[in-house]
């Protein structure tokens, strides 16, 4: 028995001691010291473990093209990836190991508003450049000192599509049904800045709790203004139980609500008559573009979602910016020369590849992306970006108008 | 830039992290390895303490000093006011009010914008001389901070367990009935231990928002006590220093395990990412296997039993 236990024991102290040592030697030697390292920090698990996989991989599609064609200045890029959990607190360590650790020029991909906001600091106080998908106004409202970009369209830019749209419909009046999120009220009151200059009235707003099972009492609220138009403001399961309610108080005025809400999987859960008739405005990426196409085919898809669009152009930009900067690839170069590759008379491009190409023979370039025109303002906003509108009908979707 | 100092900062960074989480597991362990008392709520206590800090520091303009006294005087309230409501209620029961505790206080961080900003969050909250210093040298003061206040906390309770006080205490987790016969007030017992312990997340809690200069309702979730309830367990359920040393070994487990999963030959980001999770999981499950209380059991302290011929007599 003792016998048994003395060889069990050294076994385990030699294994301990293998694996120790490798910890020590392995990273040291994998490490290329010509490489551009870059970090993706998007939701592999949690709440937005749907998106971030496909974000993910859309930005290492980009970086084997990139590198298979020489890379940035003949460095390859070497991405390092680490899941934000959809959880501040693990960003922040995620994202201070990317910093620390892998030393990234760039942090690419965070998807929730809080991941974001809480994530930046570490970047801007060390001077590593980020880019995000994030919707929320404060974001680009922080001390960031330039190194930010989003390229999701803010509330501001997206619910004043939305309310063009609504003033084409030539709708009466209009009541907004919100989750609690950061853009639950700023959204409203931009509606309430564009909608009476056409005519229309914006009728009140009920913020409720995205976790309740039923909405009466914010249905019945809703109804007493006699809407015409309900703008869903929330996400896909508490509009699945609003759509349902409302078509049971028997409303049959018309419904609004954000593409990621009221998507396929929703239309695909309730009967036609409850979701028939209902627009949804989705943040468009550039479909008809060739940046789009060639992403598409490469992820094997031929309906892209919009953050992966996004993350595609991310990479593109911070490998053309740390092109342009003749290499040098640190967050404060990307932050000095981003837009100096994404606006501008310059030749326009869709692609990094293309983009390195051209910059490599002197050329001016302004890179125009799978998710769009890629414009920033100094805050680090887009400036434009198109909104798609569709309705459902027999239970699928019918393309209404692009804005 | 120096290599070898950034991997340092991300070491400092972890270790301050650890720190938080050993004052978590501290405040766990005060009210339920020794007074006996489920507390899965234990996040709402941290949210109430960063809360409180980061509204009187950057609102109220007071000291971070003073910020972190009113959270834990702000959780501590809390946690009496929670102790006498469910003054009643043990085992399952007490672990429902509590999870729902921390869920009310979620929820209301989220809607009551006038106070908290919703869901956007508070951020730009002060930090002890951030700015003023080089991040780097900012991180290494923390982490002072961060042990110094962990060996504070550490220290007194360890000397609640070693007193008269610390004894009553496991005499209500053994049973409360008995010490109740004894003589003991075990209302007031309960409400004292649940308000210390609540200070204890509190501070935590202040901790963290200063550090990280952002909170949000939606850093404060479940996932977080229960990583906290794990690094108890794993550490010893009822021994100060073992709910320390899970407190580290759950940080040090959930930073190890992006490095060992880089060498795992034909497994994308997302597997890794779910390897993670079900490695951390599965390391409880063997140490528990192995080690039923804990790496560190809880040992008693000795009380000497009167001869035994004079018991006879």
């Amino acid at each position: 028995m003792s016998f048994d236990a003395a060889i069990s024991r050294r076994t385990v102290l030699g294994g301990a001691a293998v694996l120790a040592a490798a910890g020590l030697v392995a990273p040291r030697a994998g490490a290329q010291p010509a490489a551009i390292r870059l970090g993706t920090l998007t939701p592999l698990t949690g709440a937005g473990g749907s998106y971030g996989p496909s974000m993910r991989k859309a930005m290492e599609w980009v970086a084997q093209e990139i590198n298979a064609a020489g890379g940035v200045l003949g460095h390859p890029i070497r991405l390092v990836s680490e899941d934000d959990q959809t959880n501040p607190e693990a960003a922040v360590r995620a994202a201070r190991k990317l910093i620390d650790v892998d030393k990234v020029a760039a942090i690419m991909g965070t998807w929730a508003s809080a991941v974001t906001t809480a994530v930046a600091p570490l970047c801007w106080e060390s001077k590593t450049f980020l880019t995000t998908v994030s919707g929320s106004d404060t974001i680009t409202q922080l001390p960031h000192q330039g190194y930010l970009i989003r390229t999701q369209p803010n509330t501001h830019l997206q619910i004043g599509k939305l309310a063009e749209f609504l003033l084409a419909l030539k709708v009466k009046r209009v009541f907004t049904l919100a989750a609690q999120t950061p853009f639950a009220v700023p959204s409203h009151k931009r509606l309430e800045e564009i909608l009476p200059r056409g005519g229309t009235e914006v009728a009140g707003i009920v913020v409720y709790d995205k976790d309740k099972t039923t909405f009466r009492s914010e249905i019945d609220q809703a109804l007493r203004s006699k809407p015409d138009m309900i703008y869903l403001n929330g996400y896909t399961p508490d509009c699945t139980v609003l759509m349902k309610e409302l078509f049971k108080a028997g409303y049959t005025g018309g419904k609004v609500a954000q593409g990621y809400a009221v998507n396929a999987k929703l239309l695909g859960s309730l009967p036609r008559e409850v979701t028939d008739g209902t627009y949804t405005a989705t943040p468009s990426p550039a479909v008809e573009s060739a940046g789009y196409k060639r992403l598409a085919r490469a992820l094997g898809t031929d309906d892209l979602d919009p953050y992966s669009c996004q993350c595609h152009d991310h990479i593109s930009l911070v490998a053309l910016a740390i092109a342009h900067a003749n290499g040098e690839a640190t967050g404060t170069a990307v932050r000095d020369h981003v837009r100096k590759i994404s606006q501008g008379n310059g030749q326009k491009i869709d692609s990094a590849v293309e983009g390195l190409k051209l910059l490599g023979h002197g050329k001016a370039i302004n890179y125009e992306g799978a998710s769009g025109p890629c414009d920033f303002t100094d805050a680090g906003d887009i400036l434009d970006c198109k909104i798609r509108f569709d309705q459902a009908q027999q239970g699928k979707f019918k393309f209404v108008k692009m804005i | 830039m120096n290599g070898r100092t950034d991997v340092e900062n991300y070491l400092v960074a972890m270790a301050t992290f650890a720190c938080l989480y050993a004052l978590l597991a501290l405040g766990l362990n005060l009210v339920w390895g020794l007074a006996g008392m489920i507390n899965l709520g234990l996040v709402g206590f941290f949210a109430v303490g960063a809360y409180v800090s980061a509204l009187a520091t950057k609102r109220g303009g007071v000291p971070i000093a003073l910020g972190i006294v009113a959270a834990l005087a702000v959780a501590a309230v809390a946690g009496a006011v929670m102790a006498l409501i469910t003054a009643r209620l043990r085992g399952d029961y007490l672990a429902i009010i509590t999870l729902g505790f921390s869920e009310v206080v979620r929820l209301v961080a989220s809607n009551e914008i006038w106070l908290t900003n919703g869901t956007d969050g508070i951020s730009g909250i002060p930090g002890p001389w951030r700015g003023r210093v080089s991040p780097v040298a900012f991180n290494v003061i923390f982490l002072v901070l961060a042990a110094l206040l962990v060996t504070v906390v550490l220290g007194v309770l360890e000397r609640v367990r070693h007193s008269p006080y610390g004894r009553v205490l496991r005499a209500i987790r053994d049973d409360d009935q008995v010490a109740g016969v004894a003589g003991k007030h075990v209302l007031r017992f309960k409400v004292e231990a649940f308000a210390l312990s609540a200070g204890v997340l509190g501070v935590a809690g202040a901790l963290w928002g200063h550090y990280t200069s952002f909170i949000a309702p939606e850093v404060f979730v479940p996932l977080i006590t229960i990583y906290v309830v794990l690094a108890l367990t794993a550490g010893g359920t009822g021994n100060n220093w073992g709910a320390v040393l899970g407190a580290f070994l759950v940080v040090f487990f959930m930073e190890a395990t992006r490095f060992a999963t880089g060498w795992l030959p034909g497994l994308g980001p997302v597997q890794i990412a779910a390897l993670r999770e079900s490695l951390i999981g599965l390391s409880l499950l063997v140490i528990l296997r192995v080690r039923p209380a804990g790496l560190l059991p809880e040992r008693l302290p000795r009380v000497e039993p009167p001869p035994a011929g004079e018991a006879a007599r």
